[in-house]
């Protein structure tokens, strides 16, 4: 059986990088193939919840942190995985500095583009990966 | 405290000041060291603009001017003006942060340094700065301010 | 010293959680209850952080009182936050809020329509109510 697509957005709500990230995540597996790509709740794996750790180890598993804190990685290696890929929202919005979302979580049109963007970064990485375990 | 830093805490926010560093009103740093003053930025400063995801700096060779623009730093949420504490020459502007600006976030008083100066007179320009003891009040002043704006 | 300015405050812990509905509820009505309703009295947790092991979050949920809210029964929020610092003063599960007001969870993950912002508010207000009691205000 082929192995899913396990996509963990941080979701830190301190920052907007959170909310993006995490939208990102909603817009790949909304738009792409639902029944192969998924997420669960990072939190799960810390109260050693066994679907969700059961999850992780079986699946590739790529984590989308806001910044360098690297929380949704730290926590997937803390729960005894090694990611596969470890994305970072800072990294993009590097790359499109005009793009300043206008809040935490309602990001206005400019943090949704950036949204986008992960999205299709991301996008690109599945495939990536995908092509790696064939 | 610990025996390098003077610090304290607001919520969940640890503010910390190097004991041997000097202050300039526009939250930049100076540390004589070795002929050359030593630049960055304070940690009240990283903490209010937030993640650092672009410095632009001149480059070596450069002249600044005591309290001159250096640079800028942006972040998702602002632009700030990178202020020069010192008058003088770059000799050197740290490398790493091309590829790791969050340096200044994770390690403002250290591997976050910013660039280096030779300075044309440091005794003079060191009388318009603060040292720690003296920085430290104006920094829990301004932490008020920002905490009162919410 | 700025005495004034060291009071307590509630750290709010949403739960975040990622994978249901009410997950993205938790995060809005947060917001809402730090940006609008108790912006002086509340400190928000972010809960992949206080895990991660950051030092002032988990000093804070430590020092001072902390409400969690969870998105559902599973109650991580608050599972995590009484094996890291300590048992929160208030524990709040959304779903469980909803369903005795009688109001339907939101229908989608990524966005709040016009109809679940009742469902915020209640949410919200119910965790200011809680700040309050903690506070012992009004």
């Amino acid at each position: 059986m082929a192995k899913k697509i396990v996509l963990l957005p941080c979701s830190g709500i301190g920052k907007a990088y959170g909310e993006i990230g995490r939208q990102a995540i909603y817009e790949v597996i909304g738009d792409h193939r639902p029944a192969e790509i998924t997420t669960t709740c990072l939190a799960k794996l810390m109260i050693d919840d066994p679907e969700a750790k059961q999850l992780i180890h079986e699946n590739i598993v790529i984590t989308v942190d806001g910044c360098a804190r690297d929380c949704a990685r730290k926590n997937v290696e803390t729960a005894g995985k090694k990611v596969d890929k470890a994305l970072r929202v800072i990294e993009i919005f590097k790359d499109h500095r005009d793009l300043k979302p206008e809040g935490v979580l309602e990001l206005g049109e400019p943090g949704f583009k950036l949204v986008h963007i992960l999205a299709e970064k991301l996008g690109r990485e599945i495939d990536c990966l995908e092509r790696k375990e064939q | 405290m610990s025996d390098d830093f003077m610090e304290v805490t607001y919520d969940k926010f640890t503010f910390r000041v190097r004991k041997d560093y000097w202050y300039h009103p526009e939250e930049c740093w100076a540390k004589e060291s070795g002929g050359l003053v030593i630049v960055g930025v304070s940690d009240f400063l990283q903490k209010v603009v937030g993640d650092v995801a672009f410095l632009e700096l001149p480059e070596a060779g450069a002249e600044l001017a005591p309290g001159g623009e250096a640079g800028t730093m942006e972040t998702i949420k602002t632009t700030v003006a990178l202020i020069s504490p010192v008058g003088g020459t770059i000799q050197e502007v740290n490398g790493e942060l091309d590829e790791n600006p969050q340096l200044v976030n994770t390690d403002p008083y250290g591997a976050g340094w910013i660039f280096k100066v030779a300075p044309g007179n440091w005794e003079a320009d060191q009388k318009g700065l603060m040292d720690a003891p003296a920085y430290f009040p104006k920094m829990e002043e301004k932490i008020k301010a920002e905490m009162a704006k919410k | 010293m700025l005495e004034e300015f060291k009071q307590v405050k509630v750290g709010i812990i949403p739960c975040n959680g990622e994978e249901i509905c009410e997950g993205t509820l938790t995060r809005f009505a947060c917001r809402k209850v730090l940006d609008s309703l108790r912006p002086n009295d509340t400190v928000t947790i972010c809960l992949p952080l206080f895990i991660a092991g950051d030092k002032g979050e988990r000093n804070f949920a430590k020092a001072f009182p902390t409400i969690t809210v969870d998105g559902c029964e599973k109650r991580c929020s608050q599972k995590c936050t009484e094996r890291l610092s300590g048992r929160p003063k208030h524990a709040i599960v959304i779903s469980e809020l909803l369903k005795e007001h009688g109001l339907e969870p939101p229908q989608s993950r990524q966005t709040l329509e016009e109809k679940d912002k009742a469902a915020v508010d209640l949410v919200a207000e119910e965790i200011a109510r809680k700040v309050d009691e903690i506070l012992e205000k009004g």
